[in-house]
Order: structure tokens, then sequence, then C-alpha cells
């Protein structure tokens, strides 16, 4: 009996250790080939590590503000991910406890229609979308990526769950008080609901920083892009095998908020799915 | 009394709004589109079947040989992809509750990270692992392929980064699932002599039928709208053997020259009634099976 746990063991830690391998190595990779001189890069055999760290391509990167402005892009996307995630978190909250916690006629029937809605697949709006944000002068601004993930459900479904899960005494009670539905929703459920709320931000941060189909058809203006559009611009570099340590360089910044954020909220990330009953099995 | 009737509509009417002119407009537009001639310029004109007759029927046509080579490439995409990213994932979430497995929080978060990565950043670091004189493969195992101008290697590394990028989501969900399946029913297996795959065949695997029913349905509609692994590892090559639908429906739209609007929109229509009617099935098949 021991004997075959213990081989189990063995299978289950050669699986698992292949695949953390394989999994590390191209961040590994990536972070050290930027700090690799060209003539390095292009010289044959491998090293996982460089011959000798330089910090050239930063720098260069860091100059770069006309065919490859990195920086303008980071700030782009900064500016996009963090407002986006901003008013999403006001508008879910808002709106799940519209759904969840008012009583007016037909909130059900509506609640339910638009969630059958946007289970309509999305290929079907995208290039409508396109001319409205045109129509509102959008394309080719930071606009055009805040606004339209807005009207999502998916966030809404998981808020409205979360504050059905809050007993109504609550809301009573301040109600006996004089309350209205404002100050309830101020200072009794949004306290409550900041569980779910920290973990929409955190999605909708990283889907609306990795985001790569919508920005690539609304932006055309290089300096007006977000990051993950802009490295699309960068893969012709391959072609002449010029400016590697810089490419991975642009890379590496492009993928660092996403990771710090999972640094410093991994738990958020991990138990997300708590929060999510209707899949929990 | 008059402000009570107004309330709601400060809680959910802004999203209303937005669910209007983003969602609800946005997708009737598109239906409508697909019945016209459209150049995301002027006014579409109305054209009734022809776009749809053009793409399905019309052999001679550009537009048919793009939407079936396209949805041809799509479904191939689908078909390997998604087994790979349930079975994959699984055996991870399954690996991690071994009771002897230590770093069980460091493993899990190596195999999450890939998926916090964007595809162009991604695909840049994988284009040089795979580059014929810089990267790994040319000089640790000596392979002289070019690997995007290839087949079959274009369509592996296309895989290679999707399954990267795409096992740590659904870990999650199995790994949460699983450890909420009772622990009495493991031990009383056990006390039965059940080894350890005839646990995972009669226990693990029924007691989490809906989150594999879930992500299975998500995961495949995702596959569906696949774009940015071909886009930028292979760009659609070696001769269109990578070119997906999505890449067409975008090169007709927004791509160089006269777009190609109405054409486009009704090959989004085709691939969005090709998800709903699978999903479907896969929802109801599944959940028929599993009772």
């Amino acid at each position: 009996m021991s004997k075959k746990v213990s081989i189990s063991k063995y299978i289950a830690y050669l699986f698992l250790t292949v695949l953390c391998v394989i999994w590390v190595i191209p961040v590994v990779f990536g972070i050290t080939t930027s700090f690799r001189s060209q003539t390095e890069v292009v010289s044959s055999g491998f090293r996982l590590f460089p011959k000798e760290w330089i910090f050239e391509n930063y720098v260069a990167i860091l100059e770069n503000t006309s065919t490859a402005p990195i920086l303008r892009w980071l700030f782009n996307s900064v500016f996009i991910a963090v407002s986006h995630t901003l008013l999403v978190i006001v508008i879910i909250s808002l709106t799940g406890y519209g759904y969840s916690r008012m009583n007016f006629k037909g909130r059900d029937t509506l609640f339910f229609t638009l969630l059958g809605i946007s289970f309509f697949p999305s290929v079907v709006n995208i290039i409508p979308s396109y001319k409205i944000i045109d129509a509102f002068g959008w394309v080719n601004t930071s606009w055009a990526m805040i606004i339209p993930g807005l009207a999502g459900m998916g966030n809404i479904f998981l808020v409205r769950q979360f504050m059905k899960g809050i007993p109504g005494e609550l809301d009573e009670s301040a109600r006996v008080d004089g309350a209205g539905d404002f100050r309830i929703y101020f200072s009794i459920i949004l306290p409550l609901i900041k569980p779910v709320l920290i973990v929409c931000g955190l999605f909708s941060f990283v889907g609306s920083w990795n985001d790569f189909l919508w920005p690539v058809i609304v932006y055309t203006d290089v300096d007006k892009m977000p990051i993950t559009a802009g490295l699309l611009l960068l893969q012709d570099i391959y072609g002449n095998y010029r400016m590697i340590g810089q490419l991975m360089g642009s890379a590496m910044l492009a993928i660092i908020p996403t990771l710090l954020l999972f640094a410093f909220a991994q738990k958020y990330f991990i138990q997300s799915i708590n929060l999510n009953s209707g899949i929990k099995g | 009394m008059n402000k009570k009737s107004f309330a709601p509509f400060f809680f959910v009417g802004p999203h209303l709004i937005l669910f209007l002119i983003f969602i609800l407009i946005p997708t009737i537009y598109g239906i409508y589109a697909s019945f016209t001639q459209w150049n995301l310029m002027n006014d579409p004109v109305w054209i009734g079947l022809a776009n749809y007759k053009t793409i399905l029927f019309d052999s001679s046509s550009t537009f048919h040989t793009q939407f079936f080579n396209g949805l041809k490439n799509t479904l191939l995409f689908v078909v390997i992809s998604v087994p790979m990213l349930i079975v994959i994932p699984l055996l991870v979430a399954v690996a991690l509750e071994h009771k002897q497995v230590k770093l069980k929080g460091v493993i899990q978060s190596i195999i999450y990270i890939p998926g916090l990565i964007s595809i162009s950043a991604a695909a840049l670091i994988w284009l040089l692992i795979f580059n014929k004189q810089l990267g790994i493969t040319g000089n640790v195992f000596h392979s002289q392929v070019a690997w995007a101008a290839t087949q079959p290697y274009a369509w592996i590394i296309i895989f290679v980064i999707t399954v990267w990028g795409g096992v740590g989501g659904n870990m999650i969900i199995y790994r949460a699932s699983i450890a909420g399946v009772s622990k009495e029913l493991y031990e009383a297996a056990e006390i039965d002599g059940a080894g350890s795959v005839r646990r995972f065949f009669s226990i693990t695997l029924p007691s989490i039928n809906f989150p594999l029913i879930y992500t299975f349905v998500m995961t495949t509609a995702g596959a569906f709208n696949v774009f940015g692994q071909p886009l930028m590892m292979t760009d659609g090559g070696p001769r269109q053997s990578t070119h997906v639908l999505m890449m067409y429906i975008r090169q007709l739209a927004f791509g160089q020259g006269e777009s190609i609007a109405g054409m486009a929109s009704a090959m989004a229509v085709l691939l969005g009634l090709v998800i709903l009617v699978i999903s479907t099935l896969q929802y109801y098949v599944m959940n028929r099976n599993t009772r």
C-alpha cells in the first residue's frame, strides 16, 4: 500500500516538474535576453544566463519615443486599465444592487433577458461596435477601450449572486431608521461586497491590459495605442534579427504590471472561483 | 413616491444604457449588416441573402474559399486545443491534490502566471524560443526547422503558446472543485481497496461534472474566437494554413483597401451560429450523460 502511494507521488512530481520547467523557461529566457547584448544574442550556443548583464536595451527602449514609444504605450495601457477597472467597480456594484436589493416591476425578467442576450457570441457585434465608437469620435482614443467593456453582464451576475447571500434584515433595519437606497448601498452593502469587487476589479484590470483583438482594430495611431497592440508592430523586427534584446525588454515591461498585481493579490486570483457558487460543483 | 420610482433607474440605468449601446444595438446591427453591402463609410445597402450565397455556395469567389479555409483552420484549432485545455489542467489539479506533493502553492502560481501575460508579449518570447538561429530549439536541440513557416510546426507553436497560456484558468477551477469533494468518499473508497486511477474515475470525475461542463463549453466558445495566437505566431501562414476565421473577418472589415464589412458581418454571423449551436449541443449532451 505505502509503496503504491510513493509511486504515484513520483509520477505526480515528475509530471508537475516537467510542466513547471516548460512553463518557466519562456519567462526566464525572455528576462535574461532583455539583459543580453546584441552580439551575444546572435552568437551561437545556448546560455540560460547572459555572459554579461547589460542595461543598454532598457535605456534604448526608454529613449525611443518615435517608432516604438514603449513608455507612451505603457502609460496608455495604465490609463486605460485603471480607468476601466474603477468604472467597472462603480457600475457593477450599482447595477448588482439594483437587480438584487431593489424592487421594481419586471426586475428579474429584465436581468435574465440581458443575461441571455449577453450569451450571444460577441463576434457578431465587433464591426458595428467599431462604427459606434467611430460615431462617438472615440477611434484612436482611450475611451474606445474604457467604455464598451462596461456593458458586460458576467461581473454583474457575480455581484448579484454575492449580494443575495447578504441577509435582507440589514437593509430592513436601516430602512426603518430612515435610510434611503443610496445610503444602504453606500454604507451597508458596499463594505460587505468588497471581496467580490476586488476580484472583479483584478480580472477587469488584467482583461483590459491584455485585450488584443479590439485594440488591434481600433488603434491606427501609434501614439494612442496600448502596449498589446504596440507589440504587434514590433513583430517585424524578427525579420532582420536586430534589437532582439530591446524586443524582449519591451515584452517584459508589458507583462510586469499584471505579474505585480498577481504577486500582491494572489489569494484573490486563486480564490476567485469560490465566489462563483454557480460553478463550485 | 416619485423619488422611489426613479431610484431603480439610478442604479440599473447607467448599465442598461451601456448595454443597449455596446451590446444590444451592435448585435442586431451586426446581423442586419450581414444582409447588406457595406463599406463602413456609407449607409449599408440591403442585398438580402447575397453575402451568404456567395460565402456558402459560390466556389469561384475568394470569400467562399476564405470562409471555408478559415472555418477549417478554426475547427482544427478547436478540436486539438480544447481537449488539451481540459485534460492537462485536470491532471495538474489531480497531481496537486496528492497528499505527499509539497510546494503546491508555488507550482500552482507557476502554472497560472502565463494566463496573465498578453498574447502579444507571450508570442514575442515564444517566437524567440522557436527562432531557428537565436532560439532554444535551434541552439539546444539543433532543430533546423523554420517553425512558423513549415507545417505541421506552425500549428505546433500555436498550440504550445495556447496551452501554455490557457491551462492555468481551468486548473484553478478544477482544484477548487476537487477540494470541495467530500474527503469521506475518498477514504471509503480507499478502505474498499480502490486505487488512485479508480478513485479518479469513479469519485473525482462524477463529483465535478458541473465545472467540467462549464469549462468545456466556455473553453470551446473561446477557442472558436481564436485570433491572437495565429496572428502573432504565424500570421496565418504558411500559405494560409493557419489563417483562422476571425483573421479573415478582421481583414475584410478593417484591412487595407475598401472595407467589405457586409461580407465580414455575414462570416461573423455564421461563426456566431456555429458557436451557439455547438455550445448548446455540448451543454445538453453532457448534462444528459451525467445524470
